[in-house]
């Protein structure tokens, strides 16, 4: 047992580590970093670097890839984009880390090197020494771990509790408005917490790598761990988000203890895939389970809007002395005025015009013509495109309409694409039955996940969603039947009738009609009572709520409709591949088309369509067009990534943008002619 | 009318607080539509009007706790109006907010610690300190415990402890009477009598016109974010009265 | 009479701040009930108990003799309590007429979701459109009914949250210091508006103000809070010569 309670400390160290650089970056600027586990993986790659390609000590690589390059990241990346997102709406600023999380992996392989490096190195000594204190068995790797740990936690400790730093971050924490009228930089508070939480995140990354391995899917793992704790400490208590994440690394660790593991196996077959996914996905499940404990708080949101709208309105806004557990509230910030602004903008999105999406679906409809012979590549990955497309529609429903930033739109998309696979499979089914089937199966799975977290704020919907699609990818996505060990089900394109879409000419435009549908039909939401709801609600819930309006059930139909439509995509999806395969569907690619949609705008079907066909040709021009090779092609990547942090600049989207500027550019014309008329008279 | 509210006794030097043509605006709203108003050193004004008139807005922008849109303060003749609030801070300017003026979640001494920081040399902070904790025993009895957790009265004692333990060059003190029993109000007045005593220049934001008059030497009555009347003290009453009651 | 909507013994503290402390207020049946009081005596917070917001630490809520002290905000909406936002909660991209025909529908029609994503339930209501149109006029913004919300200053911003209440159709009408920020004008504006409800359309009025000129003038009956408690309670003459709301006003020791 003790073994395993020893790996439990271990690993609950680095996502304690990791736990509390969050809550401090999210305490003093409110925004929560979806990268956190990305810039530790890059740190962990620097120190990489600097020791074993450089052969620098590795001592001394450790201290400067900890304290030189991870305070430098968390200074620039808030001098760059945090500073200026503090007072955006929260979804702009959930968006923006998951744009840096997007665009951190492509960058760091177009810095380091595109190999995945394959070695266990770390700090310590290689191959690590045991010992055994009083009976424990301890290696190298893990005294390091849990030393630094506790010199990292005293040393923070005294750093808050008795420094002059430590007091001006507990006051911005608690206050910010007062603290700067009190004398308080907090400017500098803020961007000091940055970079101690970027430079803890960096330590972490360092005692992960020889642990797990270089490999950014491992610092997954560590991210994981690391929400579980946030979410146990609701955000904000330091000492609670240490405990809770070594909670999470010793539960962990300890079913895998012989007695508990006899009884795990004894209700579940032993080697099936709901056991060997427990593990990976315990952290979630202790996420989901606090989650579910915290939701009864939900209420107090009202509260602290009431409290925030009463007497006179400028100054009450941080007086309100509960936590807020949501506490995502853009308007809490100490200028009033630049929040209007910005949130103004936000909600203004504006709607696309439908002539736009009905151009491009006409365009779209002549490209088979275009695309033919040595071009035929493109017919294909367009009709790629176009399944993304769909899928990204989803976010316009449940993102653009319900202002719910869902992160996993991609396994609604899985579930109904190897749904279709068994059905088609299994059962004979043929599959446009399969899909419309599909579809409707996945419509209570979609309640069902947003479930946990319709009373809590928009980051809890974003984390609560990411649980609920590890949860699917560590299981069901695991089983044998479904993934056919790991090849992939075959699933046909279809036919109806005498007709069959087996080409991509025929295929694309099947797909294409099921687009503009699909647009139709996400339009007519936006402009019926259902979209005149989703909107208030998402400008006001208590204006909404006490106007009659059921929250509860204008959250679920978004969530109920954007899995449908997810879940549609995602069946065409894997008629397009020829292949229903579980690992086109893991979540990380769900960010990056996160990320692509929003940069476009999240309100219009146009910008889906956008979104979709660049995800699935981009790659392709770099290649085959461009005949780029190696790092190049990590461009795209990046180029995603950093479109969502463009966001930073304008909420509203790329498609907004140029519009705009159009318009700008017409009205400074008419105004010269009008100018030029004035003079001729 | 640059210095509509100069006291009879002031000296012809320079204002300890000068404003012009101060507006703020929330997004389309117009909270304060150029207010002039000047604040002698050593001398106290009121600024009364219902509520809604722009009196905590005005409070506000003087601090550098909400941007002004448009106009001039000056602070011993030096411009501020730009400056961001804790540059404010660190010339002396004292700033209790409405409802109140803490740190809920830190500790009374914490919190003393961190409103005193700006207004006293590291040297003499500890001192400062002591004198802070023993303005009021409860403040002493209480040192360790969250401010958020004491009462409406306690929470302003400690407010106005960090006051009377740093005399600031300026105390911008907005509603400090707000939700209080009477008893406790008479504390607050009392304090800021005594804060004044000691050669504090406040600019006091009040609804109890009666007691903000016993103390001020001026008053400004404030309406629709305008000034709309001013002068001395004992002539404020009814102006003011009558933008609460309807001349009652 | 037997009151709409009442108050019975409400006490709500926040942390170690007592903001209502036994409080009755009774709204209704019709006309118009003021209440006031200065600056944090608890007005808002008692907004927020009877419209379902904040849950009262003691005391009930009823509403036509029935408790809803737990009920939801909106099951309360749907019973027929409407209120309006002291800071304007608006739904900034909707346009006016968007505010009123959402409020009619949250009230008036069945909610079917296929019809919206079809696209079938878009023909023109006549009843929909008659109410709306009426609603709009009745407070003036038939003018600017297809502007959106955000580009509305503050004054018209306060008439769009009273005809967003008033489209639901109500029984009882909570309105959190609708003339705050209003010029002269507007105010004149809102009191006629606020009057037509009582007598064109039969509400229930709860009016909270700090425009004590404003309450005394419109209201039938007014209650007095200070520091959470009750002080007074009558017709607006006698509350005018209320010495005890004369001190809580302006503080005067005597």
């Amino acid at each position: 047992m003790l073994i395993f309670l020893v790996a439990g400390l271990v690993a609950g160290c680095v996502y304690a580590v990791a736990a509390v650089g969050l809550v401090l970056t999210y305490s003093s600027s409110r925004i929560f970093n979806f990268a956190h586990g990305e810039i530790a993986f890059f740190v962990a790659i620097t120190f990489h670097w600097l020791a074993f390609s450089h052969g620098m000590n590795r001592f001394l690589a450790g201290a400067i890839a900890a304290f030189v390059v991870s305070p430098l990241i968390g200074l620039g990346l808030w001098a760059g984009l945090f500073r200026k997102l503090t007072h955006a709406p929260p979804a702009v600023r959930l968006v923006a880390t998951v744009g840096l999380f997007v665009a951190i992996g492509p960058l760091s392989r177009i810095v380091f090197g595109t190999e995945q490096i394959q070695d266990l190195r770390g700090l310590g000594p290689y191959p690590h020494h045991n010992y055994s204190w009083l009976g424990v068995p301890l290696d190298s790797d893990q005294i390091i771990v849990l030393v630094t740990t506790i010199l990292l936690a005293v040393a923070l400790v005294l750093l808050l509790r008795y420094t002059a730093f430590g007091l001006s971050v507990r006051a911005t924490v608690d206050a910010p408005s007062l603290a700067s009228t009190a004398g308080i930089n907090v400017a500098v508070v803020s961007a000091g917490s940055w970079m101690i939480g970027t430079t803890l995140a960096g330590i972490s990354g360092i005692m992960l790598a020889p642990l797990r391995g270089y490999l950014d899917s491992q610092f997954t793992f560590l991210i994981l761990g690391a929400f579980a704790g946030v979410v146990i400490a609701r955000m904000h208590s330091l000492p609670l988000a240490f405990a809770g994440s070594l909670l999470v690394g010793v539960v962990q660790n300890l079913i895998r203890w012989k007695p508990i593991e006899d009884v795990i196996n004894h209700v579940v077959n032993r080697d099936s895939v709901w056991v060997r996914g427990l593990q990976p996905s315990l952290p979630f499940l202790i996420m989901l389970a606090f989650l579910v404990c915290y939701r009864g708080l939900g209420r107090e949101r009202f509260v602290v809007d009431n409290r925030r709208g009463t007497e006179e309105p400028d100054l009450l806004a941080d007086a309100a002395p509960e936590a807020d557990v949501a506490a995502v509230d853009p308007a809490r910030g100490p200028s009033p005025s630049a929040d209007a602004t910005t949130v103004g903008r936000w909600r203004r999105l504006a709607r696309t015009p439908p002539g736009g999406l009905v151009f491009l679906a006409a365009a779209w409809l002549f490209l088979p013509l275009w695309l033919h012979g040595s071009r035929a590549l493109w017919l294909g990955l367009a009709g790629k495109g176009l399944c993304v497309a769909i899928i990204a529609l989803s976010y316009t429903v449940v993102a653009g309409e319900g202002g719910l930033i869902s992160l996993c739109q991609i396994t609604f998309a899985g579930i109904g694409g190897l749904l279709v696979g068994q059905l088609v499979v299994n059962n004979n089914m043929s599959v446009l039955a399969a899909t419309a089937l599909a579809v409707v199966i996945v419509v209570p799975i979609g309640l069902l996940a947003a479930l946990p977290s319709l009373r809590l704020g928009d980051l809890y919907v974003a984390l609560a969603t990411l649980a609920f699609a590890e949860l699917v990818q560590n299981t069901w996505f695991q089983l044998d039947g479904i993934s056919n060990f790991g090849s992939g089900v075959p699933v046909p394109r279809p036919k109806i009738g005498p007709i069959a879409f087996g080409g991509d000419t025929a295929f694309f435009r099947l797909v294409l009609i099921v687009f503009v549908l699909v647009a139709i039909v996400v339009r007519n939401m936006q402009r019926s009572t259902t979209g005149l709801t989703l909107a208030a609600t998402r400008s006001s819930e208590v204006a909404s709520a006490t106007m009659g309006i059921s929250i509860v059930r204008a959250k679920l139909v978004a969530f109920g409709l954007s899995a449908a439509i997810a879940a549609l995509g995602g069946a065409f999806y894997v008629q397009y591949a020829r292949v229903a395969q579980p690992i086109e569907f893991l979540w990380p690619f769900g960010l990056v088309w996160l990320a692509i949609v929003v940069t476009w705008g999240v309100r219009s079907p146009t910008a889906a369509l956008l979104a979709g066909t660049l995800y699935a040709v981009t790659p392709d021009v770099f290649s085959s067009l461009l005949h780029l090779q190696g790092k190049w092609l990590e461009v795209p990547g990046l180029m995603f990534g950093l479109g969502a942090l463009g966001l930073a600049r304008e909420p509203r989207g790329a498609l907004v943008q140029i519009r705009e500027g159009r318009r700008g550019k017409q009205r400074r014309r008419s105004a010269k002619r009008d100018q030029r008329t004035a003079a001729v008279a | 009318m640059t210095s509509p509210l100069a006291a009879p006794t002031a000296q012809p030097t320079v204002a300890r607080l000068s404003v012009h043509g101060l507006e703020v605006r929330y997004g389309e709203a117009l909270a304060v539509a150029g207010v002039d108003l000047e604040v002698a050193a050593g001398t106290a004004v009121a600024v009364l009007g219902a509520n809604g008139a722009g009196k905590s807005s005005l409070a506000a922008a003087i601090v550098g706790a909400v941007p002004v849109a448009r106009g001039r303060v000056h602070i011993d003749g030096t411009d501020v109006t730009a400056w961001a609030a804790h540059r404010v801070a660190r010339l002396g300017i004292a700033f209790v907010p409405e409802g109140r003026g803490i740190f809920p979640h830190l500790s009374v001494a914490d919190n003393l610690r961190a409103l005193l920081r700006a207004a006293v040399e590291p040297a003499e902070r500890a001192d400062a300190l002591g004198r802070a904790l023993s303005t009021f025993p409860v403040l002493r009895d209480r040192a360790r415990q969250l401010a958020g957790t004491l009462s409406g009265g306690e929470q302003q004692m400690l407010a106005l402890a960090r006051v009377l333990a740093a005399p600031p060059r300026l105390l911008v003190a907005d509603e400090m009477s707000l939700g209080l029993a009477p008893k406790l109000v008479d504390l607050v007045f009392e304090s800021l009598a005594r804060a004044k005593a000691q050669g504090v220049t406040i600019l006091l934001v009040e609804q109890y016109v009666d007691r903000a008059l016993e103390l001020a030497d001026t008053a400004v009555v404030l309406r629709q974010g305008r000034v709309d009347w001013h002068g001395p003290s004992t002539e404020a009453r009814e102006h003011a009265v009558s933008g609460y009651l309807g001349g009652g | 009479m037997s009151a709409l909507l009442a108050a019975r013994g409400v006490t709500v503290r926040f942390g170690g701040v007592t903001a209502l402390d036994d409080v009755s207020v009774e709204v209704g049946p019709a006309g118009i009930s003021g209440l006031i009081g200065p600056n944090g005596a608890g007005k808002s917070t008692l907004f927020a108990v009877l419209s379902g917001l904040q849950r009262p630490g003691g005391g009930r809520v009823e509403l036509d003799g029935a408790d809803i002290t737990r009920h939801s905000p909106q099951r309360r909406a749907r019973l027929g309590v409407a209120r309006t936002f002291q800071r304007l909660e608006l739904f900034g991209e909707l346009t006016v007429r968007d505010h009123v025909v959402l409020a009619h529908r949250v009230r008036h029609q069945r909610r079917n979701l296929l019809r919206d994503l079809v696209g079938l339930g878009r023909r023109t209501n006549a009843t929909e459109t008659d109410a709306v149109d009426g609603t709009l006029e009745l407070l003036g913004l038939a003018a600017i009914a297809h502007q959106p919300v955000h580009s509305l200053p503050l004054g018209t911003g306060r008439l769009v949250e009273v005809a967003r209440a008033v489209a639901t159709d109500p029984r009882v009408v909570l309105l959190d210091e609708p003339s705050s920020g209003l010029d002269p004008s507007d105010t004149a504006r809102l009191a006629a508006v606020i009057a037509a409800l009582r007598d064109d359309r039969h509400l229930a009025v709860l009016l909270v103000e700090h425009d004590v000129e404003m309450v005394l003038g419109l209201a039938d009956d007014v209650t007095v809070l200070d520091f959470g408690r009750v002080i007074a309670r009558g017709t607006p003459d006698e509350i005018r010569g209320d010495a005890a709301v004369q001190t809580a006003y302006l503080g005067s020791a005597e």
